[in-house]
């Protein structure tokens, strides 16, 4: 138990600091955008017909604390983010952070979870399968499967789903909500709504790294297949499906169970880019406009600390888990 | 040995000699060509990167502004014909069109083809270009008169075909600027971490890390988002270029890394330093060369996503922009349900960037198993 709980400190430690550099890193980079704030929010009151002078944006700066050092900065913003749960304020649209990024957040991370989950439901059992008929025809066209999912990256899948979906259907496909739901509050109904418009996005999101991990599957349940644990487990008379699943396949699941953190980095890689194709409402979307049309230093670096939190949360809970599955690791061989 | 085997089918007299006396250049060759997947697929990369290179040549006309067709905007694809209701020729040509507008039309201009055969020429002169510092002006094809458009025209009138071809040029400049500058940012990173160990390595790999953990995308996103707006076309393609290889190291400097991990305690570095060599002629004259292979083959395989990071980043308006051509800034307008329904050819270079994406894939698998000594086996 010590062992475990000595693992599990070690790693909750890792994930903290880890979560710190990044936490830097976005930070650094939001300070590199051209203007502050304080600047952009008057330039953009100066449009507005009242007039600016520089000594409003310093007092503008001050109000902001955007007159303090760097690395206090930082620390604020981070420490508040922590501690007290505000994220900022949002350059453009003065208002919290987190009133802008709400429910988007959420549906993001539904989007991305369900992809998910549909990847490892796909993957993990053909991958399995494809390993145990290796060089049939099966495992073959599942190969082509997995180049295609390469070399036709999900938003290109999206654009060409949108043109075949306009020619044969007369319909888009796009968008989360039907006009109706847009902007209504929370009910049943429109979760139902959304439900039944969000397979496509789902499915598209899940694409690229379903055929790649059913690659990663496939190779780690052939590696297995041959070792002599399997070859003494079928000298014990043990065959068929029972020998598949629990001794080639069940042994190599540590690290596709590993790989859960990676494939959701690969998910919310090509979320913003999915989302603007499929007209999506979602964090990936106001992420995109954060950055390409408003500027927003202060939302986009929310959103990708956001994003980059989810990936450490989700490595952390697999690392334990792996703990859990995997004795060697629990009683720290590794 | 397999490998013999397949030496020995090519010549007959093929020694035990010639194999253990083989450069580790000529074995990966020798086991690359015995695939076959790999070798179609080098082949039509091959062919694709003589069009990327030469597409101004390729190309009928101007890929830009200055070569738009102003009577054929959103215009299909022209086929070129050897037959039509009128009997045969041995040149194959296109129908002439014309603008037209009447009652039927309901007063708009409408474009439509005549009767009239415009046929196609070869090596007629065109539009100048810059090939190696030359100035030339003759092009493979075009037509005696007006325009040939292969794959349609798009909203501005410019040629889809040309077009395509110039994206192809840019993709593969972009990918090998790209891998260029990570190959050597990994080379430093990797092999410093590799060889210092200790401090300098746990830095280092926690830098890796981190660079890693954040989705990569976004990350793209957020430093393309810097670029200010009077930035000209060519400076916004060398600074995309140095993004995606600024952070593309993280893969291959990991694997420089644990490969001089290991081999630092080898009795040749151990040799080689007694004699008295500093540790940047051991590392480049030694370790280096022992996983040359890996290297390349890593640069292949890190070489479409190169591309398709480009083409995402083009994509939504973050990247390339319009004067210079890559599949992404071609997509850019695709998304209307205008162009959905009814001018389809926007997206005839989606299946030639898969199909080059798939040959490197394809190239970098084979070399893969070429480069990997144990993966001959008996």
């Amino acid at each position: 138990m010590s062992a475990f709980l000595k693992f599990f400190t070690t790693r909750l430690g890792a994930a903290i600091s880890t979560m710190l550099l990044v936490s830097f890193v976005v930070f650094s980079l939001m300070e590199l955008v051209p203007g502050n704030c304080a600047e952009r929010y008057l330039a953009y009151k100066d449009t507005q017909g009242v007039s600016v002078t520089d000594e409003d944006i310093r007092a503008e700066e001050v109000r902001m604390g955007l007159d303090k050092p760097y690395v206090v900065r930082w620390a604020t913003w981070i420490s508040d983010i922590t501690f007290r749960g505000y994220w900022g304020e949002s350059c453009l649209w003065r208002v919290d952070v987190l009133q802008l990024v709400g429910d988007k957040m959420a549906i993001s991370m539904g989007l991305s979870l369900a992809a998910l989950l549909l990847t490892y439901a796909i993957s993990v059992p053909i991958g399995i399968l494809s390993a145990s008929l290796r060089d049939s025809w099966f495992d073959s066209s599942l190969r082509i499967f997995s180049y295609l999912g390469l070399a036709l990256p999900n938003f290109l899948l999206a654009l060409v789903v949108m043109l075949f979906s306009t020619i044969y259907f007369g319909e888009t496909l796009t968008g989360l909500f039907s006009d109706e739901f847009r902007d209504a509050p929370w009910t049943m109904a429109k979760f139902t709504d959304m439900m039944s418009r969000a397979w496509l996005p789902i499915f598209i999101l899940a694409w690229s790294a379903t055929a790649i991990q059913m690659q990663t599957v496939r190779a780690l349940v052939s590696d297995e297949k041959d070792k002599l644990y399997v070859t003494a487990a079928r000298a014990r008379g043990i065959s068929g499906s029972y020998l598949l699943w629990h001794y080639p396949a069940r042994h190599s699941l540590g690290p596709v169970i590993n790989s859960i953190g990676y494939d959701l980095n690969r998910i919310f890689n090509d979320l913003p880019i999915v989302a603007a194709v499929l007209v999506l409402t979602d964090a990936g979307a106001l992420l995109l406009d954060a950055l390409a049309k408003s500027n927003d230093q202060q939302l986009a670096g929310a959103i990708i600390l956001m994003m980059t939190a989810g990936i450490v949360g989700l490595n952390f809970i697999t690392d334990i888990l792996l703990a859990i599955v995997d004795p060697r690791i629990r009683k720290g061989f590794f | 040995m397999a490998l013999l085997s397949v030496l020995r089918g090519k010549r007959k007299e093929i020694s035990k000699e010639d194999y253990y006396t083989a450069s580790q250049m000529q074995l990966i060759w020798s086991r690359f060509k015995a695939k076959r997947s790999a070798m179609i697929a080098a082949s039509i990369l091959g062919f694709i990167v003589v069009c990327g290179i030469f597409s101004s040549f390729l190309s009928p006309y101007a890929p830009d502004a200055s070569g738009r067709n102003a009577d054929y905007v959103n215009g299909a694809p022209q086929i070129p014909q050897f037959c039509d209701a009128n009997g045969c020729s041995l040149t194959p040509f296109i129908h002439k069109v014309e603008r037209f507008r009447s009652v039927k039309t309901n007063f708009r201009w409408v474009t439509r083809e005549t009767e009239e055969r415009n046929y196609v020429t070869f090596f007629p002169k065109g539009w100048d270009y810059n090939f190696l510092g030359m100035k030339f002006e003759r092009h493979l094809f075009g037509v005696e008169e007006g325009y040939l458009h292969l794959f349609g025209t798009d909203g501005g009138g410019k040629d889809i075909f040309s077009r395509t071809l110039h994206a192809i040029g840019v993709s593969l400049a972009v990918g090998t600027l790209g891998v260029l500058i990570s190959f050597i940012l990994a080379l430093i990173i990797g092999s410093t971490a590799g060889f210092f160990g200790g401090f300098v390595d746990t830095v280092l790999q926690a830098l890796m890390d981190t660079v890693k953990t954040v989705p990569t995308i976004p990350l793209f996103m957020a430093l393309a988002a810097f670029i200010p707006q009077e930035w000209s076309a060519e400076m916004r393609f060398f600074f995309i270029s140095m993004l995606l290889g600024t952070l593309g190291w993280g893969t291959l400097a990991r694997r420089i890394r644990t490969h001089v991990l290991a081999e630092r305690t080898a009795e040749y570095v151990t040799a080689a330093r007694l004699c008295g060599a500093s540790s940047a002629h051991v590392i480049r004259k030694h370790l280096l060369p022992s996983f040359t292979s890996y290297i390349i083959v890593d640069l292949v395989i890190s070489f479409p996503y190169m591309v398709l990071s480009e083409t995402a980043l083009s994509f939504i308006g973050l990247g390339l922009k319009d004067p210079v051509n890559s599949l992404g800034v071609m997509l850019q307008n695709v998304t209307k349900v205008d162009v959905l329904l009814n001018y389809q050819w926007y997206f005839i270079p989606v299946p030639i960037f898969i199909a080059i994406v798939l040959a490197f894939v394809f190239v970098g698998d084979g070399l893969r198993d070429a480069a990997d000594p144990y993966s001959e086996r008996k």
